[in-house]
């Protein structure tokens, strides 16, 4: 009997229930077979250890994102095209079958069921006075106390029209280098090179992992919105706080901060039927409504908290527009802008605002 | 007004066909960045390429539900893309040896990587023929036999010669760089 064939050696690693037994039974005894199948088996192993991507880290969200604004970018149409040679690959474009119809067919009800309303590109202000502030917490039955921190890793809340529930890929935690804070949340971050003058080296580097928030509509929430599942994902996050030079001050001067932009996707609900249906909330301050309205396009903007008294700048930072906050007193600062990589970057502290600007130019 | 692309998928004719762009991109993203990151061993690098294939994916299959062949072509577009980006990388090592330039900064997902095996293994598929690194790359990233064939348009059992013969040049690659 001739020799086992290389491509059914190579198969053995794989698929051995695939090889057929006279193969099996001829390896068994061959000595020069035995060692081509210890060789194929070397050979696969190790082409599986250095091609293997297991380590990759993707977030899917993030990217579509990305994807539709290239898309939308003008001359996105005369982009040079992907192109795989016809040696490798021979397909007819639009071969489009009755059966392919059907699937077509059922992926648009699919597809339908869960669509992107919610994906900001840019930031902008939008002033919270300590009662929207409660009235916000009426209406979540979340207190600003509990967003700062003390919120349990998941949970839930019956409000008034739904359940509203949460959960965490992992604590806050503190971590010993940016470049681990960096690997553990996938955000690239670009420590300022040149600190302003009083700002020490970083003394606390946090991570905050991915947080999904869940809000179920009960049946009678309104036209478009009864029955759907709005789930919003927020981070991951990283913090960098940085201390002062004096090194007897546990002070933060500085704190550096990235996180994935929001992501929100609905089972059915557009987003101007959800737009609707928050600015039509009874408890809602009719000045806060009026706010959000004046931020434009629902989807794609994302507002910056700003409290009462601070001075409020639009500005930009790298060419991306930026909300750049002062308190009145001057004694500390803070900017917030997206970058175009769909990162939202936060720089602030107990500096004045061209410090915070200089920090955030080599940031962003 | 609102004009973003997002809301102008949603009330424009083209609805449906965007709708279901979008669910194809979902299923087939994650395994086109790990092909890409297979080839490229780099996270921004692989994603990067992911981007480029599924741009030029909707351009060629607005509807991918309506073509048998849109998900065996971004998997081959991905592998071949990503070949593509490590040629251009050998002029970019080429110029900064010639201009005596250092190596630039690694980013920290890079940083724990194997950053010299992965260099060897960039040289080592750009040197062999298109099809064994495109064979190795897509079997080596979670295609099946099957999966593999309808991607490269060859029959089921060819796959194991063509693997086979893709792996034992890649060890001969390795070996000969080793040697230097």
């Amino acid at each position: 009997m001739p020799h086992v064939s290389s491509s059914v050696l190579r198969r053995l690693v794989d698929e051995p229930l695939a090889v057929p037994d006279r193969d099996r039974r001829h390896l068994a005894g061959c000595d020069h077979c035995q060692t081509e199948s210890a060789e194929a088996a070397r050979d696969a192993a190790r082409a599986a250890r250095l091609l293997g991507a297991s380590d990759q880290v993707s977030d899917t969200d993030l990217e579509w994102i990305l994807l539709q604004d290239r898309l939308e970018a003008p001359g996105a149409a005369r982009r040079p095209a992907v192109r795989v040679p016809r040696r490798l690959m021979n397909v007819s474009v639009g071969a489009g079958t009755a059966a392919a119809v059907g699937v077509l067919a059922v992926g648009v009800a699919a597809a339908a069921a869960l669509t992107t309303v919610y994906a900001p590109t840019h930031v902008a202000p939008v002033t919270l006075s300590g009662s929207d502030l409660r009235a916000i917490e009426n209406m979540t039955h979340i207190g600003t106390a509990q967003l700062s921190g003390e919120l349990p890793p998941s949970g839930s809340r019956q409000l008034a029209f739904g359940d509203l529930s949460w959960s965490t890929a992992g604590r806050t935690q503190q971590v010993s280098s940016i470049a681990r804070a960096s690997a553990m949340t996938g955000l690239a971050f670009t420590a300022p090179a040149t600190l302003p003058s009083g700002v020490g080296a970083p003394d606390n580097i946090m991570i905050q992992p991915q947080v999904t928030i869940t809000m179920q509509f009960g049946q009678g929430a309104g036209p478009g919105i009864g029955g759907s599942t709005l789930e919003i994902t927020l981070g991951p996050a990283m913090a960098v706080q940085y201390g002062g030079q004096s090194g007897g001050s546990r002070l933060t001067t500085l704190a550096v901060a990235a996180a994935r932009r929001p992501v929100a996707t609905s089972t059915g609900a557009s987003a101007s039927q959800l737009e609707s249906f928050l600015l039509s909330r009874s408890g809602l301050p009719s000045g806060l409504a009026q706010a959000i309205r004046l931020l434009g396009n629902p989807a794609a903007v994302l507002p910056v908290p700003v409290p009462p008294g601070m001075w409020v700048v639009r500005t930009h930072i790298g060419g991306a527009p930026a909300v750049l906050v002062t308190a009145s007193t001057a004694f500390a600062s803070g900017v917030v802008w997206e970058g175009s990589d769909g990162v939202v970057h936060a720089v602030g502290g107990l500096l004045d605002r061209e410090d915070v600007l200089n920090v955030a130019r080599q940031v962003g | 007004m609102d004009t973003s692309f997002v809301t102008r998928l949603r009330s424009s004719p083209a609805q449906a066909s965007q709708s279901a762009f979008e669910r194809f991109f979902r299923e087939e993203y994650p395994v086109v960045v790990r092909i890409a990151f297979g080839v490229i061993g780099e996270a921004q690098g692989a994603q990067d390429v992911a981007q480029d294939v599924f741009i030029s994916a909707f351009q060629r299959f607005p509807d991918p539900g309506e073509s048998e062949h849109a998900r065996a072509w971004v998997r081959v577009a991905a592998a071949h893309t990503a070949l593509n980006a490590i040629r251009g990388e050998r002029r970019r090592d080429r110029r900064q040896q010639l201009s005596g330039a250092g190596v630039p900064p690694v980013g920290p997902e890079e940083a724990v990587l194997d950053s010299e095996s992965r260099a060897e293994v960039r040289r080592a598929l750009r040197r062999l023929p298109r099809r064994a690194a495109t064979v190795l790359v897509l079997r080596h990233n979670g295609l099946s036999y099957a999966e593999v064939a309808e991607a490269m348009n060859v029959k089921v059992g060819h796959v194991g010669t063509m693997l086979r013969r893709a792996e034992s040049a890649l060890r001969k690659e390795l070996q000969y760089a080793s040697r230097f």
